[in-house]
């Protein structure tokens, strides 16, 4: 040891800011090379960055900002969608107050420690999206929407600690009433004279196709996951096919197939939307993706589970639905929230179809005549890039923490 | 166990529900069989399925309502005053250059009113009849002023193209012979971005749209001045609404529905004045505005017997306009197109509009 | 489970019951439906298209494609399915250059990110953040409108000497036979095959007795002597062709369009960030008492890597990092948004020209398969070989 390193050895306990930047940064002569000229880079980057920040003229996003988000539904009806998030805010939240609330349960009933969240925490882990709500609101041009945005945040803290406090008994009743939210959610914008999702669009259409999109190709994925691994053999080809074929194509040609060619498939009196196409369509592509993250899940169940089963005398379908599924779902959640962000980052493909999505919006508001040959297009496309990325960090952040949490609850 | 299945029904109930609201909110429904019903079932619908074009200006866009506007757009609200007596009642579908065909040969909308040239191809092999052409336009070649003087010196050139359109055809029959690298885009928002970065020598498309994208050519580049669209006109680009092959009643409709706007500028009918016809002598006036007409048979207003109201025209003209008001709100010189009447101008002031007569 | 339905039973049951015709029949009625549901969207299909007046057949692919294609010799005279064939080419062009690419970056970055630098393994880690959480078709826009068209016009080129950059395309130095090259491509053929040898001999030496191989430095003096050797005695077979501006376009060298540099660049980076991930998580997984045994004998650090952790880490990632060259694979086909020739977007133009759609995007899903599956067999192969040499 030379004795660099062993008054390396002792410098957590001095922490001397110029020792830790001469282990960090200039440990070795290369070290110190690649430091000077990426801290150079990075400086001038920023600079550059921060001097077109400040150079463009945001007008095009401030008036275009409730088309960015909620596309052509009605303005007269803008409080649909505002209901729905409010409904939607709530059901997460009151669920993310549950979570919690049965896990320190179990905890205390193991004699686990149980760490709290802390609204240090919170902060931490949610930094993006905060930022991008006061962005977001530094664009609108009235003060309701902070206003109503304050109050969504109130709401869901209310909910969460709603949902912390409910006693075990009334856990169950108050799932029922999250679901029962996300109901709502649906039909504040759609039913009583609302606008269905075909007429939706903006970011909110790509939020609702993620969503949708999952939930409807769980089945049939989870349908698949199973017809793959059967004894039947007839039924696994026919799974593995349309898995394999599936998965061999990108979702673009998915996509053109639904949208120019699935109204021959179909009989004459049968008309889907544009969107319903475009649903059936990534439906058709997830499915095949979810049946191979649960796959996984099916794979990583020690073999004893369903002999167990079989020994118990229990029916095929009985140990598949009592012993297989649930302790197999469990391990597909970290990966599954993975998809969902894959999903929600595919549904900009939509804009090639020229359907009204966030990005195509942040695109064809370039030829509105006020904006006509601007070179606005960079600034438009940042935006929607900045509202994607958010959102896919954020939960790739929480999906990590979760499989982390997962598997050291798990072994 | 109990409240995993009440959840599981609660999930099944929503599902199902969520469905009907869909389908009894879903608005692109059968747009009418093969055998000429595509009326009845427009108005069953209660409302037009116009397949347009989003992100053209001056011709179709979107505003930062979330409202549909422009020259294209002002002739599907037509339509609905005609058949509806209501503009509003339109569903806008909006397309791009490779699906417009085929959504109209799969029925998913009424007609097609997206800038699109009325060919012989399109007319006979793609099942679409056109109606009156509601646009006369010419491909030209738009490039920085002073570079060029004519195509023929346009060699070694990257020229800027819309993929999916005639135009990219008629660029390479034009430039047989040159070389050239033809940069094809899928949309036109795009395309305009790189042309204005300067990675185009060339810019073809329809005259209008050129001038378009040269009035709006920002000040930091030059202005409009640093732009010139070249004099020649490699081809006829009529534009008008397309309609579906087998059903010649909604055909006439819509053929109609335009040449009733042209009427009604030949006649002096604008927005403005017609309901001030109530009293008018003048037959012809009348007879257009669906006004009561004193015959030997008695007094009633004119019908042709087009499966329209009488009065679609009046109908029409206050929603929209006559054609001049239309042209003039969207692409004329007051707007930022800036486009001059020329061929688009009536056949009694030197142009090529000309309605045959209603009566 | 036969024998639970056969043994000790004195009554036979019902044949319903029996194990072998409940596992028949299900199989059928899930084939019979399967058929059952094709058969009827085929009908549909046929119907739908003759009533709308489209053709059913693969005819029209002789028919003129009516266009230019840049970057290939394609005139409007064309028939479409030499449009086609471009295009299969084009996409083929991308994943050769791509996937090299990617892995390199991908597994320096990845590398990067557990490096002792705070800066470096900092800028590795916002790397992998900022671009595998953003949709890749945005990444292709985004590298084309904010970097690609924000290079020089082609009058001011940047030169580099070798390499001529501007919003247009990309031209590198290339190489021009002189009279005899071909004598001299023989003679190297044949060096090529000696160093081989020489590879291998020196190779079993070192196994037999132990001594250094240095079986590059062997066998790379051996072709570079020739190389320039037989140069000389030819008298310069082979000439520089250095790219110029003439006018609006280059002269000499290979020559690239912009759009392909600009898919290229964006999905190799969107992918790398995958792979680099990959790669760390492989690296972490070797165990840790390898890179201590590896200390324990004195390794240098960069020997350490090359020799004990990386080889065991490659075959960790192996097959995650198969899926990601797929998803690479697939990805290209956002290379339409720009305006990139390959299969898609000659699809996209054929169809918007007027030709049916269904047997277009049938023969589009089938390149695509074709190619995956294609580097899913070959990979798999790679592998299998990989493995069995570790044990």
């Amino acid at each position: 040891m030379t004795t660099q390193e062993v008054s390396a050895v002792f410098t957590p306990l001095r922490k001397n800011w110029w020792l830790w930047v001469k282990e960090n940064l200039f440990n070795s002569w290369y070290n110190s090379l690649l430091t000077v000229v990426l801290g150079t880079g990075i400086v001038y980057a920023l600079l550059a960055a921060l001097r077109s920040l400040f150079g463009f003229d945001y007008t095009i996003l401030r008036v275009n900002l409730t088309l960015l988000m909620v596309g052509q539904f009605p303005r007269d009806m803008l409080w649909r969608p505002w209901l729905s998030g409010y409904l939607l805010v709530a059901a997460v939240a009151l669920a993310a107050g549950l979570l919690k609330a049965q896990a320190q349960s179990k905890a205390e009933q193991a004699g686990l420690p149980f760490t709290k969240t802390r609204p240090g925490d919170v902060l931490r882990r949610g930094w993006p999206v905060l930022v991008l709500v006061v962005i977001l609101l530094s664009l609108t041009q009235t003060i309701t929407p902070t206003l109503l945005t304050v109050g969504l945040l109130a709401m869901g803290i209310a909910a969460y600690f709603l949902g912390r406090v409910i006693p075990a008994r009334g856990r169950r009743l108050a799932w029922v009433g999250v679901v029962l939210l996300v109901l709502g959610g649906y039909l504040a914008l759609a039913a009583f004279g609302g606008r269905g999702w075909s007429q939706w669009g903006g970011l909110h259409l790509n939020v609702f196709l993620t969503i949708a999109g999952i939930a409807f190709a769980f089945p049939l994925g989870l349908l698949l996951a199973l017809g793959r691994r059967s004894s039947l053999p007839a039924i696994r080809t026919m799974s593995v096919t349309y898995i394999e074929l599936v998965r061999g194509v990108p979702l673009i040609t998915i996509l053109l197939f639904a949208y120019l060619a699935i109204g021959f498939l179909l009989p004459e009196n049968l008309k889907p939307s544009p969107i319903t196409r475009i649903l059936i369509a990534i439906t058709l592509f997830e499915a095949a993706y979810i049946a191979e993250v649960v796959r996984g899940g099916l794979q990583a169940l020690p073999k004893g589970q369903v002999e167990a089963g079989q020994s118990l005398g229990l029916p095929a379908w009985k140990t598949t639905r009592l012993i297989v599924l649930p302790q197999a779902l469990r391990h597909t959640i970290p990966p599954m929230v993975g998809q969902f962000i894959a999903l929600y980052k595919d549904t900009t493909l939509i804009q090639i179809l020229g359907v009204l999505d966030l990005l195509n919006v942040s695109f064809i508001i370039n030829t509105q005549p006020q904006f006509l040959g601007q070179g606005l297009f960079i600034l438009t496309m940042s935006f929607a890039a900045l509202i994607f990325w958010v959102g896919s960090y954020t939960m790739s952040r929480e999906a990590r923490r979760l499989e982390k949490k997962l598997g050291v609850g798990e072994r | 166990m109990r409240f995993k299945k009440l959840i599981a029904v609660i999930a099944v109930l929503s599902m199902a529900l969520v469905a009907c609201t869909e389908t009894s909110g879903s608005t692109t429904t059968q747009a009418g069989g093969g055998g000429g019903s595509t009326l009845a079932a427009i108005q069953a619908r209660g409302t037009l399925n116009c397949g347009v074009n989003n992100a053209v200006p001056g011709f179709g866009f979107v505003d930062a309502d979330g409202n549909y506007s422009g020259f294209d757009i002002d002739f599907c609200k037509a339509l609905a005053a005609a058949v509806f007596g209501d503009a509003t009642k339109v569903t806008y579908v909006p397309l791009t250059a490779q699906q417009r065909f085929t959504a109209l040969q799969g029925r998913e909308i009424d007609v097609l009113i997206r800038n699109t040239t009325f060919t012989a191809t399109r007319d006979g092999s793609l099942a679409s009849t056109f109606a009156t052409t509601t646009f006369y336009d010419g491909q030209g070649m738009m490039v920085r002023t002073g570079e060029f003087d004519t195509i023929d010196d346009m060699a070694d050139t990257t020229i800027c193209v819309l993929s999916g359109t005639t135009t990219e055809v008629n660029l390479a029959i034009r430039m047989t012979g040159i070389t050239h690298t033809a940069q094809t885009y899928e949309n036109n928002d795009q395309l305009q971005a790189a042309f204005i970065a300067g990675t185009c020598d060339g810019w073809t498309s329809d005259k209008s749209q050129l001038a378009a994208q040269r009035s709006a050519y920002p000040e930091s580049s030059g202005g409009p001045a640093a732009l010139e669209i070249l004099e020649e006109t490699f081809s006829k680009e009529p534009l008008g609404p397309a309609v579906l092959d087998g059903d010649s009643q909604w055909a006439q409709i819509v053929n109609w529905v335009v040449l009733a706007t042209i009427a009604a500028e030949e006649l002096g009918v604008n927005q403005g004045n017609v309901g001030s016809f109530g009293e008018s002598t003048n037959n012809a006036i009348r007879r257009l505005l669906g006004l009561d007409i004193t015959t030997d048979a008695g007094t009633a207003p004119f019908d042709p017997g087009l499966g329209l109201p009488t009065d679609f025209a009046r109908k029409v003209v206050e929603a929209v306009g006559n054609y001049g008001e239309i042209y003039d709100r969207h692409v004329g010189p007051n707007t930022p197109l800036g486009v001059p009447r020329g061929l688009n101008n009536l056949w009694t002031n030197g142009g090529l509009l000309y309605s045959p007569p209603y009566s | 489970m036969a024998a639970l339905t056969t043994d000790g039973l004195s009554a036979r049951p019902p044949f319903w019951r029996s194990l072998k015709f409940i596992r028949w029949s299900i199989q059928l009625v899930a084939v019979g439906l399967s058929v059952a549901i094709v058969f009827y969207l085929w009908n549909n299909l046929i119907r739908n298209m003759r009533a709308s007046g489209i053709s059913t057949d693969f005819s029209f692919l002789t028919q003129a494609l009516g266009v230019n294609i840049a970057g290939s010799d394609i005139s409007p005279g064309a028939p479409i399915w030499r449009g086609l064939l471009v295009g299969i080419k084009n996409t083929f062009a991308l994943v050769i250059v791509g996937v090299p690419l990617l892995t390199v970056l991908g597994v320096l970055i990845g590398i990067g990110k557990l490096s002792t630098n705070w800066l470096v393994a900092k800028i590795c880690a916002v790397y992998v953040e900022l671009f595998r959480n953003l949709p890749p078709l945005l990444l292709v826009y985004f590298m084309f409108n904010a970097v690609i068209l924000q290079f020089p016009a082609v009058e001011n080129s940047w030169d580099l000497g070798f390499v001529l950059i501007n919003q247009r395309f990309v031209a590198f130095v290339g190489f021009v036979g002189q009279p005899g090259i071909g004598m001299y491509w023989l003679v190297m053929g044949v060096t090529l095959l000696i160093a081989i040898w020489v590879w291998i001999w020196r190779t079993r030496r070192w196994e037999q007795t132990g001594e250094p191989h240095r079986r590059v430095a062997w066998s790379m003096a051996l072709l570079g002597a020739v190389a320039l050797l037989a140069f000389l005695i030819l008298g310069g077979p082979i000439a520089l062709s250095i790219p110029a501006i003439d006018g609006r376009v280059a002269t000499g060298g290979y020559q690239g369009l912009a759009q392909y540099f600009g898919v290229l660049i964006a999905l190799s980076m969107y992918t790398a960030s995958h792979v680099a991930e990959i790669t760390r998580g492989s690296i972490l997984a070797v165990a840790k008492g390898q890179t201590e045994a590896a200390n324990a004998l004195a390794l240098k650090p960069t020997q350490r890597l090359r020799h004990i952790v990386l080889p065991q880490a490659m075959r960790i990632a192996i097959p995650p990092v198969i899926s990601q060259y797929l998803n690479f694979t697939k990805n290209t086909s956002l290379a339409l948004a720009i305006g990139y020739a390959e299969i898609t977007r000659i699809t996209f133009q054929t169809i918007g020209n007027g030709h049916p759609a269904p047997q277009m995007i049938a023969l589009l899903m089938a390149s695509y398969l074709v190619f995956s599956l294609t580097i899913s067999v070959l990979v798999n192969i790679l592998n299998r070989r990989l493995q069995y040499a570790s044990r």
